[in-house]
This record gives structure tokens, C-alpha cells and sequence, in this order.
């Protein structure tokens, strides 16, 4: 009796065990059948440190940060995976946010390739506008008398985009960005504001080509005329119609303006005549030819303008002016003479007499000549 | 009565030897996150950004090896940990590499700044002996203006080296340098043409 007891515990025990090592084997069947997110994540990494790399988070903010998310989502998922009972454990959704978060990097690395370049090309472009507008200034405004604002916007404008180029070297493309923004407003401000005070000072032009082309007649019957012309900075002997001498002059620093009264430093504009030649001893500028300044219209006008009270009434109209040496200097230095080199006034004056005519524009040619191949 | 004990021996010492290897090293993963967050507090992502970007992806590559381990019938974390161990070390060196990035380019940038200056000096004074003749002085006030503009920089980037900005006053440094030594070339070879004459 004891002994079938004992052998029905026995198999009651061997039908147990068998039972726990079959479930055991059937567990580790099951889960070693369960795909493990790993590898999947692993590629989800290295896309993202990929799209890093490509500065994804620069150039595709948006899609590298999704991404970003989708590999955390799926690290979170994995973890929270992990806290189940080894048999109810699903790794699907974790493969599913590691797979996304592959694709949405890739994108995020191809788009920002393809922004960075884009930006780059553009940043590009942009200097060479910004160099062109920079060359315009020089080649037309420089020489202008621009107030000081002006003058340093377009100095700070070279700066910024020296500072923009640095930053394009060294890949920082959206500081370039920055940094090419901030060059071109100052240089915007700078050539707007020169180009302005052009466009005013050649309202004048009709009465200017008028002016030359009396002087250009007049010359016609033989006589010398002087046409000075003060954007070109030219002086000019006709004789016959045609010009027979050329100089180089320069002004007063404020030569883009009709002289109106004493000490404005304004060169006058229209006909005058020479009233007396001064040789070297008689002038502290090598030689001198003085001029009728001011003649009627002068006095006329500035009459007007202190009736009107656009000049103070201690305003005198000023006088003296003249054509002499010391010149060469390269900048406007005068008090609102016309200044040539000292060889051009000793040619000059073997030319000319007293009575000869000198007409004083502000330019022979129209804008849109002087300003022919520039984009102005 | 001797087999029972063995058994129940060999169930404990079982027990023993997972859960020693069960436990989840979360103070290494903490002391690791920890070290990461003060190496980008020290700014190691902007002036060691490579260094900084591997130690985030060995971090993350822990994190995994953690999960991978944790996945398991008998978790062993001994390779997250070691790995974990690395990162930690690799913080210390980022973090090192970071500061040294920093004393390095502040150091350039004071030095940059000190030649700047020196540079305007002597292009003030190299002004003085420029020829005030033709394609002299017109061109000696546009210069003024850039030796000025060249002054402001210099003024800025103290200002931003001030504030800890060092890649920024490093670039805006490297332009004024750059502005600073075109002037003085200029110079220079107006100077030589008019000894030439």
C-alpha cells in the first residue's frame, strides 16, 4: 500500500516537473522568438548622430527634433517594455518609434544638407551684391560731402561683411546670414542717403547743360572758355567748340552746392569771368586767376534768400574766388575755389587772359551717363 | 536529509547570483547624466562640439545597453556598466578638453586684441605720415573712418569677452585684425610710393 503511494507521488512529480520544464522550454521559445529593439535603435542613433553632424538641428530644427523625440519615445517605450513580465513583453511599438525616428532623421540630414548648401549659394550671392554696392559707393558717392552717418554706415557695412566672411569660412552659415543682414542695411542706408542727395544735386542738370552748351557756343567764334565741370572734377579749355586742355580740379568740401554766402565752402555754379591774373608773389597759391564772383544773378539770389530769411543776416555773399594752384591734393580742400596742380594753373594761365569766360556746372553729363554700368 | 540541503543550498546561492546581477545600475546611469549635463553647462557643445556629440551618443548607446540587459531572462548589466564607467571618464576629459578649449581661445582673442590695438596705433600714426597729396588725403579720411570702425570692433569684442562670449569676440577680432592690417598695407604702400617719387 505504501509502496503505490510512493509511486504515484513519483509520478505525480515527474508529471509536474516535466510540466514546469515544458512551460520553461515553451517561455524561452517564445521570447527568444521576441524581436529586440536593439539593432533598430542602434540605426536610429547613428541617423541622428548623422543628421547632427550635417547640423540638422541648425538647418532642420523641426524634423531633427521630432526625431529626436521619436528615438526618445522609443528608448522610453523599450524601458517601460522591460518593466513587464518577461512573456507579455511587446517591442513592436519601441521598433516602430526607432524606425520613424531613422527616417525622419535621414530626412532631417538630407534637408539640411540641402539648406545649408542653399544658404550658402545665397550667403554667397550676397556678397557679391554687397561688394557691388560697395563698389558703387566708392566709385560714385566717395567723393561726395556725405554727413558722417553716412560716412560710417558705409565703413561699418565693410566691417560686418568682412566679419561675415570670416563666419562663412569657418561654416557658421546662419552667423553669416546674420552678419551679411546687418552689412547690407548699413550699406543700403548709405547709398540711399548718397544716392538721394545725386539725384537732388542733378535736378539741376537742364539748367547746367544749358549753361555748358552757351560756353561750348561761345567758345565757337575762337575765343578760350573755361567749362569746369565739378562732379567729373574736370576743367576744360574750349576753343572752336572743341576741348583743347583737360585738368584735374577739386573744390571746396561742400562742392555739391551753389556758393550762397561767405565761408560756406560751396563752389558757385554758372558764368563768370576772369577779372585778374595773379603771378606767383601776388597769390599763396602758385598762380591765380580771380573770378567776378559774385556777379548780378549772385547778388540777386542771395538778396532773395536773406529777404526770405533762409540766410542769417549776418551772412555776407562772400568773394575771392578763384581758380589757382596747390592743388593734387586729392580730396576737396578749398574754401570754394576751383584748385588745380601747379604745372596745370602755369598751363593754364599762359592760355587764358582777363574776360575770359568760365562757366561752373555741376555736371556736363546726365546722370544716367555717370552712372552707365553701375546699379544705381 | 543531505540532498534536501543541497538543493535548498544551490536555490540560494541561485538566488544570490541573480539578484546581485539584476539590479538596474541606476546610480551610475544618474552620476553619468549628471557629468554629461556639467560638461554642457561648461560649455563643452560649443567649443568642443565633436568630443561633446560622442560622448551624448556613448551615453546613449549605455542607455541601450541597459535596456538590452534588462530585456533578459537573467539580466547582467557588468557591460552597461562599464560602458557607463567610460562615459563618466569621458565627461571628466570633455569637460577638460572644454576648459582648455576656452583659456586657448581666450588667450588668442586677448592676444588678437592686444595686436589690433597696436595695429591702430600704428596705423594713426602711419596717417601722420601719409601723403597728403593725390590719392592722399581724400583716401586718409576714408581710412580714418575704418581705423575708427576697427577701434569700435575692438571696443565690442572687450565687451563680449566680458560677457564670456568667446567665439563671438573671436570672430569679430579676426575681422578687425583683418580691417586693421589692410589699412596699415594701404598705408605702407602710399608711404613707400611717395619715398619712391
Amino acid at each position: 500500500m505504501v509502496s503505490v503511494k510512493k509511486k504515484k507521488t513519483k509520478w505525480v512529480i515527474v508529471i509536474l516537473l516535466s510540466l514546469v520544464v515544458v512551460s520553461i522550454t515553451i517561455s524561452v521559445i517564445i521570447v527568444s522568438q521576441k524581436k529586440l529593439p536593439t539593432e533598430d535603435l542602434r540605426i536610429a542613433r547613428e541617423a541622428l548622430s548623422e543628421a547632427k553632424e550635417a547640423e540638422a538641428n541648425l538647418y532642420a530644427e523641426k524634423l531633427y527634433k521630432e526625431s529626436v523625440q521619436m528615438y526618445d519615445s522609443a528608448m522610453i517605450n523599450w524601458s517601460r517594455e522591460n518593466e513587464r513580465f518577461i512573456l507579455f513583453r511587446s517591442y513592436d511599438k519601441v521598433i516602430n518609434f526607432a524606425r520613424k525616428s531613422k527616417k525622419i532623421a535621414d530626412e532631417a540630414k538630407d534637408e539640411s544638407i540641402k539648406k545649408a548648401d542653399n544658404l550658402s549659394k545665397n550667403v554667397e550671392a550676397a556678397f557679391v551684391s554687397l561688394t557691388k554696392k560697395i563698389e558703387l559707393y566708392n566709385k560714385l558717392f566717395k567723393d561726395l560731402p556725405l554727413s558722417k552717418s553716412v560716412f560710417d554706415a558705409h565703413n561699418k557695412s565693410k566691417m560686418f561683411l568682412s566679419e561675415s566672411k570670416i563666419a562663412h569660412e569657418t561654416g557658421k552659415l546662419k552667423d553669416a546670414e546674420v552678419l551679411f543682414k546687418k552689412a547690407d542695411i548699413y550699406i543700403n542706408h548709405a547709398n540711399t542717403a548718397a544716392s538721394k542727395m545725386l539725384r537732388d544735386y542733378f535736378s539741376d542738370y537742364p539748367k547746367w547743360k544749358s549753361q555748358a552748351n552757351d560756353a561750348i557756343a561761345a567758345s565757337r567764334s575762337g575765343n578760350k572758355v573755361i567749362l569746369v565741370d565739378k562732379v567729373a572734377h574736370k576743367l576744360y579749355v574750349y576753343q572752336s567748340g572743341k576741348s583743347i586742355r583737360s585738368y584735374d580740379a577739386e573744390f571746396g568740401p561742400n562742392w555739391m552746392a551753389h556758393k550762397e554766402r561767405n565761408g560756406d565752402k560751396a563752389t558757385p555754379e554758372g558764368h563768370y569771368r576772369i577779372t585778374k591774373k595773379k603771378e606767383r608773389g601776388n597769390t599763396i597759391y602758385h598762380k591765380a586767376l580771380l573770378l567776378d564772383y559774385p556777379n548780378d544773378e549772385d547778388r540777386r539770389q542771395f538778396a532773395i534768400k536773406k529777404q526770405k530769411g533762409l540766410l542769417s543776416r549776418s551772412a555776407g555773399i562772400g568773394n575771392l574766388i578763384e581758380i589757382h594752384g596747390n592743388g593734387g591734393k586729392g580730396f576737396n580742400w578749398t574754401s570754394g575755389c576751383v584748385g588745380l596742380r601747379d604745372r596745370d594753373i602755369d598751363d593754364l594761365y599762359r592760355l587764358v587772359s582777363a574776360g575770359t569766360r568760365v562757366t561752373i556746372v555741376g555736371s556736363i553729363e546726365p546722370l544716367s551717363v555717370i552712372t552707365a554700368g553701375l546699379d544705381f | 536529509m543531505k540532498s534536501k540541503l543541497v538543493i535548498a543550498i544551490a536555490a540560494m546561492g541561485i538566488a544570490v547570483l541573480f539578484s546581485s546581477c539584476a539590479k538596474v545600475p541606476q546610480a551610475e546611469i544618474d552620476a553619468a547624466t549628471a557629468s554629461i549635463q556639467e560638461v554642457k553647462d561648461a560649455g563643452a557643445d560649443l567649443y568642443v562640439p565633436e568630443a561633446y556629440q560622442a560622448l551624448v551618443d556613448s551615453m546613449k548607446s549605455a542607455n541601450e545597453k541597459v535596456e538590452v540587459a534588462k530585456a533578459k531572462w537573467f539580466p547582467n548589466y557588468t557591460k552597461a556598466k562599464d560602458l557607463l564607467a567610460v562615459v563618466s571618464q569621458m565627461a571628466v576629459d570633455t569637460k577638460a578638453k572644454s576648459e582648455a578649449r576656452k583659456v586657448e581661445l581666450k588667450a588668442e582673442v586677448e592676444a588678437m586684441i592686444v595686436e589690433v590695438k597696436a595695429l591702430v596705433e600704428e596705423n594713426k600714426g602711419l596717417i601722420a605720415k601719409a601723403p597728403k597729396g593725390k590719392e592722399g588725403r581724400e583716401a586718409l579720411e576714408a581710412i580714418k573712418s575704418d581705423v575708427a570702425v576697427a577701434e569700435t570692433t575692438v571696443t565690442e569684442v572687450e565687451a563680449l569677452l566680458a560677457n564670456g562670449d568667446l567665439i563671438g569676440s573671436n570672430d569679430k577680432i579676426k575681422a578687425a585684425k583683418e580691417k586693421a592690417t589692410a589699412i596699415k598695407a594701404e598705408l605702407e604702400e602710399a608711404i613707400a610710393k611717395k619715398g619712391g617719387k
